[in-house]
């Protein structure tokens, strides 16, 4: 089933999250880095901030994609700041991008975060292209 | 901790490390961290419905793994950018062989090209990130 196009732009409510210690040190944990207490986050902890209460399978549920036909095949981060243990993170999200390859068969959304500081510093951006196999569709 | 880049070649290693066994409670641990509760990493039923043998790796968790080599070696002050493609699927009990080598320097930073390899030699991500020079 394709995509509908109408979809490109949309755009979840901005959302906060806080970068405590608690979560912070939970993902470090959980990608192996143990030891000194941890008071940067780790280059991908974006990821747990713009993922923040399901957004992504929100996202594409609302866009009517089934989550055993996607795959995430890109993704890009870019710093402006380092996250520190405290920070209050404001997220964007939207959809910037849908297109398809083969016929259909492949349908690619991308996703883009900008996260900021709650006094309005600029953290980083975060670009996801996710892949969407479409078995069925009739190769044009 | 900062790895030397300006007397590096390009083309040279920069650093290298192979992460311990990726097992299901490490799945389980980052979809929890991260709050990517995806079937496709925790549940062999849905994965094998999505056309894979038994659950595989978030490829999220696999960057997380190779951007280890860019937080132990740089401070996240001079990290700029950070670009993963994901390549090849990670079977569950599977190691990731993680590399940065220098592809470039230019107007006073680093351009390093990355990778992660499974142990049976299949690439997981080929990436790159531009650091800052010290």
């Amino acid at each position: 089933m394709a995509i509908d196009r109408g979809f490109l732009g949309y755009a979840l409510p901005p959302f906060t999250v806080a970068a405590s210690l608690e979560r912070v040190t939970r993902f470090a944990r959980a990608i192996g880095m143990t030891g000194e207490p941890v008071t940067v986050a780790p280059p991908t902890f974006m990821k747990a901030v713009e993922g923040e209460g399901n957004s992504s399978r929100r996202m594409l549920q609302a866009m009517g994609v089934e989550l055993s036909r996607v795959l995430h095949v890109e993704q890009q981060f870019d710093y402006l700041a380092p996250i520190r243990v405290g920070d209050i993170l404001l997220v964007d999200r939207a959809v910037t991008d849908i297109y398809d390859k083969r016929g259909g068969t492949m349908e690619f959304i991308v996703i883009e975060s900008s996260i900021s500081r709650d006094d309005g510093t600029p953290v980083g951006r975060s670009r996801q292209v996710i892949l969407v196999r479409n078995p069925t569709a009739v190769p044009a | 901790m900062s790895a030397d880049l300006r007397n590096a070649e390009a083309g040279s290693l920069i650093a290298e490390y192979r992460t311990s066994v990726i097992t299901r409670e490490m799945l389980a641990q980052y979809a929890e961290a991260s709050g990517d509760l995806n079937p496709l990493h925790l549940d062999p039923a849905f994965a094998r419905k999505a056309g894979f043998e038994d659950v595989i790796a978030h490829g999220m968790l696999s960057m997380a793994l190779l951007g280890r080599l860019l937080s132990e070696h740089f401070p996240a002050e001079r990290l700029c950018n950070f670009n993963a493609r994901f390549v090849g699927t990670v079977p569950v009990g599977e190691t990731l062989l993680c590399r940065a080598s220098l592809e470039a320097t230019e107007l006073g930073s680093a351009v390093l090209a990355l990778e992660a390899v499974t142990s049976t030699g299949t690439v997981a991500i080929t990436g790159s990130a531009r650091v800052l020079m010290a």
